[in-house]
């Protein structure tokens, strides 16, 4: 980062942004170029956040190539590559990745379908303000409190839904948490549940951007209004879902606390995710220097996240903006 | 939709498909509100009455579920035996100090990116919504050791620091945007007139106090229910809500009336505040890319 560098951007550039042109105001404040006041306000946070970021990032290499020794007076030996060598022979690595994946897909898909059906069931209706409060109560809640209250609903003597599976048929085993198979889907549903309201309200959001104009000139070509979703709405919302997939996406790996919560990764690795497993790694067999190596793969996934959600923000012709005061 | 205006006839389908509709968002809301309507009923049951469930296909006796004596022992008990009351004002002065701290400089830092260009703007917001978006567990490692060696762990500053981590990047991008909306001519005019900087930002003051103040609360809300930098870089001195909770469940027996209790107490607050800011809230939680 280079605050000192701070500088006049051509001219064409600046005629065009007009309203955000500081360099022509009268200096009055100081006598001092508006650059200089305002890199002083910068200044602050970006120090705060290099500190607080960037120093850790320094140290996160350094652990990964040492193998990091917590006892008081010993000195940390250097290891190379190591840790990150030890990562292809690591088959929980592998598992991990491979069970994110599964369990971000198995959620996004559940979430965006759920969202958007509501959403487009609720657009317009006069239920929308009524369930839009609702929508908030899960989403508000803290993860921990989530995880507990699942497994409080699951639980195998006294859950209401272990009872409602069991009623209907479904649940053959004694255990939903403690079952392979249904370990996933259990962790699954609290997701769902804490989130799908968010990508309903996104859609929401989105619906209401959909020209009026292009609904009803595909309703006078004869569109149901199935056909007018699919056609004219959905193509409308790409870039609210898009977002929405990202940002999921992104919390799911991270935010682990319900599945810490709930299963803590087990039964068997069912549900052990790679950020769980960089947990246990790190804080329970306390092996910082594998801990840092794998820390550092998850934090590329980041990066590249990163990248694609800037590039929506900066994408001159996405809708999302459209009502910018400018 | 502009479907409004056009008459519709009543079908056999139609009203079947209206049906479907109607059933269809009955069964979300009751899957929605269900789990909460359990969580507050079984924080107010006594050990027996919370482990009352009807014999499984028995329909009829889901009526039990309502049919209990509400006794206040389990909040009696968390506030008295258990000490909540400190643990909430851990994780009060953490969430609301991160916050402050976080908004304040993240507004003179976005005040600042939205009304200057220069050379390395872009990277240096990448590198912000990157620090915002990195996984909790992968910034702990490195943090817990360098806070373990500066005597922060188990200390409010040293989580207060930690909630930084992810408050300020969310208070700077979130706030560029919303500074981005407001026309620099406002200011431009005030300066005109014979203001100083200073003057010229008080102007816009009355138009930004109020994302500000949402924003604030948004960062209270994700110290408030944070929970892996608590039970890590708290644990000790700076037990937080969410893991004090997480403490109830133990080898023996797990408390559920108790963490039902601590679950209600954690969250209420919250959903009141989620209420206040309503109309920042998707905007909030969507990194600005979402506007209502």
């Amino acid at each position: 980062m280079a605050v000192n560098s701070i500088d006049r951007e051509p001219r064409e550039q600046s005629e065009y942004r007009g309203v955000r042109r500081i360099d022509h105001v009268p200096q009055i404040f100081n006598n001092q170029p508006a650059r200089y006041y305002l890199m002083w306000l910068l200044l602050p946070a970006v120090l705060l956040l290099a500190a607080i970021s960037l120093y850790p990032f320094a140290w996160l290499i350094y652990m990964s190539l040492h193998e990091v020794q917590l006892a008081p007076g010993k000195s940390d030996l250097w290891a190379g590559f190591d840790n990150f060598s030890r990562l292809f022979s690591d088959k929980n690595f592998a598992r991990g990745w491979l069970t994110l994946f599964k369990y971000s897909a198995l959620c996004l898909s559940v979430e965006i379908t759920l969202g958007v059906l509501v959403a487009v069931i609720l657009n317009n209706s006069r239920l929308e303000k009524l369930f839009i409060t609702i929508f908030l109560m899960p989403m508000m809640m803290a993860p921990v409190v989530a995880g507990f209250l699942y497994m409080f609903l699951y639980n195998g003597t006294f859950g209401w839904y272990f009872w409602l599976l069991r009623s209907l048929g479904v649940l053959d085993g004694g255990s939903i948490l403690g079952n392979k198979s249904w370990a996933m889907a259990g962790v699954v549903a609290t997701d769902v549940w804490q989130w799908t309201p968010l990508i309903a309200l996104i859609t929401l959001a989105g619906l209401k951007r959909v020209p009026q104009e292009q609904l009803e000139a595909n309703m006078v070509d004869g569109a149901g209004p199935i056909r007018n979703f699919f056609s004219v709405a959905l193509p409308n919302l790409y870039p609210f879902l898009l977002i929405a997939i990202l940002l999921r996406f992104m919390d799911n790996f991270r935010f682990i606390d319900t599945i810490l919560i709930m299963t803590g990764g087990g039964p068997a690795n069912a549900t052990k995710i790679l950020p769980t497993y960089l947990f246990d790694v790190s804080f329970k067999f306390f092996e910082l220097g594998r801990g840092a190596a794998i820390a550092f793969t998850l934090l590329l996934l980041t990066i590249l996240l990163g990248l694609a959600l800037t590039k929506i923000f900066e994408d001159p012709t996405r809708k999302i903006k459209s009502d910018r005061a400018d | 939709m502009a479907s409004r205006e056009i008459v519709r006839y009543k079908s056999p389908t139609r009203t079947a498909f209206s049906v479907l509709v109607i059933l269809f968002l009955i069964v979300f809301f009751v899957w929605t509100v269900l789990p909460l309507a359990i969580m507050l009923t079984s924080s107010f049951k006594d050990l027996l009455d919370a482990f009352k469930l009807p014999a499984e296909g028995d329909w009829g006796g889901v009526g039990v579920m309502f049919d209990f004596k509400p006794t206040g022992a389990h909040y009696i008990e968390l506030f008295t035996e258990k000490h909540f009351g400190e643990y909430m004002r851990n994780s009060l002065i953490a969430s609301l100090g991160s916050a402050v701290v976080s908004v304040f400089l993240g507004s003179m830092a976005a005040y600042a990116m939205s009304r200057a260009e220069f050379r390395g703007k872009k990277d240096l917001l990448f590198w912000i919504i990157s620090t915002r978006m990195a996984p909790v567990v992968a910034v702990m490692v490195p943090l817990y050791v360098i806070f373990r060696s500066s005597g922060l762990v188990g200390t409010l500053p040293g989580l207060i620091l930690a909630y930084t981590t992810f408050n300020l990047p969310f208070a700077i991008w979130i706030l560029k945007g919303f500074f981005d909306n407001v026309p620099y001519a406002i200011e431009e005019a005030a300066l005109c007139d014979g203001a100083n900087r200073w003057q010229a930002l008080r102007m816009i003051m009355p138009l930004v106090a109020p994302g500000v103040g949402a924003f604030i609360v948004l960062c209270v809300l994700f110290g408030w229910n944070d929970f892996l930098f608590a039970s890590i870089i708290g644990s000790g001195g700076a037990k937080t809500l969410p893991v004090a909770t997480a403490e109830l469940v133990q080898p023996v027996k797990i408390q559920w009336g108790s963490i039902m209790a601590a679950g209600v107490v954690t969250t209420v607050p919250m959903m009141f505040l989620g209420l206040l800011i309503r109309r920042y809230l998707v905007t909030g939680l969507t990194m600005g890319a979402v506007r209502e």
